[in-house]
């Protein structure tokens, strides 16, 4: 007992050092839009990046792409890919390339002015790529 | 460091909390299909705590370790009384149930104009505590490696504990310890709480590493791979489900070479092992081995030491 005592105590302690809430930080939203790159299994995906709250697009970022497979968390981890910046104003630029079909989380991380995760769930197949709906008969692997 | 290898380490990292809560309860002699409830629990648990409560991270996860124990214990009370087959069939039921609740959970608060909380089967997004504060995902990564640290220390010394022999005794023989005196039941739900508690730590972390969680995350597979990791990795350490989950998620996922394949050659190793090495690769049998080489080791140097003066 005084094991497991001594273990929660060390995780708090340790958890316990970062810092306090910063809100008010630009959060962002995105709009993803993937269509088949001719080869199997990859996609070019163009991002449109926007302030979350006013709307205005995000240019000047730092932005890379990567997808996950919320079916099996961790498994099918794709190596993120720098995004390319669009002339439009908040456009990014991006070829994917999947390890199977179905429906992938696309990770866009933002660096630079922002610094921000936003998530699109996504259903990636053979010749099209659609938006993933809630209660829309998911699929995984 | 690349990104790519953080975000491989770091998910290692996370999968091996609920790797080692499975092979607490196997080491007490139960197999839990179910360890991903916990693992979810945790995830939503602490994502409310700090996302929409404001929480720090510590009590976050704290917060979430209280609920997955607490929920462990709930569970474990009714169903440590079935046996084998039995106990596995009611932990997977009650992580499905866990998974169709959140399915069906829906609370949200409205944070700077957005809707942030659980949203049913569209999962639970920006859980952005690392980014609203700054936190660079390789500190994140030293976290989770600090706090498994933590972990497999509190495992070793568990292992060298009354309760660690006891814990051991009821996997051999669950009938024998009873007549030995000991309270298995009591310990059996123990064990299931500190089980819960660290697949719910697990999830906390998760939660906030990847921002986001949903349903479907915490199916089946999940449970599956958690038990196998222990499996494969070997039961005669806590080092051994760590190895299953480098093996998997490290290995197979670095290399491309298996992408798309890696599921069938993760379930053929599971089928190897089980007919060559039922323990596991560090079973007990090799973790003495290696103890002994290694004492020897220190007396002999110890000896030659002496000898020279």
């Amino acid at each position: 007992m005084r094991t497991i005592v001594c273990m929660l105590v060390a995780v708090a302690a340790l958890t316990a050092g970062y810092p306090q809430a910063a809100h008010g930080q630009v959060r962002a939203k995105a709009a993803v839009t993937c269509v088949s790159a001719g080869q199997v299994l990859e996609y070019d995906c163009t991002i449109r990046l926007a302030n979350a709250r006013s709307g205005e697009p995000l240019s000047g970022l730092t932005v890379s792409v990567g997808a996950d497979m919320p079916s099996m968390p961790g498994m099918h981890n794709v190596r993120a890919v720098k995004a390319t910046e669009q002339a439009e104003k908040g456009a990014y630029k991006v070829r994917l390339e999947l390890e199977m079909h179905g429906d992938w989380a696309v990770q866009i991380d933002l660096r630079g002015a922002v610094r921000d995760r936003v998530i699109s769930m996504l259903r990636f197949e053979e010749a099209d790529v659609t938006d993933v709906k809630p209660s829309s008969g998911r699929r995984g692997h | 460091m690349d990104d790519y290898l953080v975000s491989v380490l770091s998910n290692i990292g996370v999968i091996s909390f609920v790797a080692l809560s499975a092979y607490l309860l196997l080491l007490t002699g139960e197999i839990s299909f179910g360890q991903q409830a916990f693992f979810a629990i945790g995830a939503y648990a602490a994502g409310m705590a700090t996302a929409m409560w404001g929480w720090p991270l510590a009590l976050g996860i704290a917060w979430g370790a209280a609920v997955g124990a607490a929920c462990a214990v709930s569970l474990g009370i009714p169903t440590l009384r079935l046996r084998g087959l039995q106990f596995s069939i009611a932990t997977l039921a009650f992580a499905e149930m866990v998974r169709i609740l959140f399915e069906l959970f829906r609370y949200q608060v409205d944070i700077d104009g957005e809707p942030v909380g659980p949203n049913g089967t569209d999962g639970f997004r920006s859980i952005r505590y690392i980014f609203d504060h700054n936190i660079e995902t390789f500190d994140f990564m030293m976290l989770i490696y600090t706090m498994l640290a933590v972990t497999l220390a509190g495992f070793m010394l568990l292992e060298r504990s009354r309760l660690g022999v006891i814990f051991r005794m009821i996997g051999e023989d669950a009938t024998l310890a009873s007549l030995q005196g000991i309270a298995v039941a009591r310990y059996k739900v123990l064990a299931a709480g500190i089980a819960g508690a660290l697949a719910a730590v697990g999830g906390g972390l998760y939660a906030h590493l990847t921002t986001y969680v949903e349903p479907r995350t915490f199916d089946v597979m999940l449970g599956v791979h958690s038990l196998a990791y222990g499996l494969i990795g070997g039961l005669g350490t806590a080092l051994g489900p760590l190895l299953g989950v480098v093996i998997d998620v490290g290995l197979l996922e670095s290399v491309r070479l298996f992408a798309g394949y890696r599921m069938i050659i993760f379930g053929g190793l599971v089928a190897l092992l089980l007919i060559f090495r039922p323990r596991g690769l560090l079973d007990e049998r090799l973790v003495n081995r290696i103890g002994r080489l290694f004492r020897n080791a220190i007396s002999g140097s110890t000896r030659t030491g002496r000898g020279s003066r």
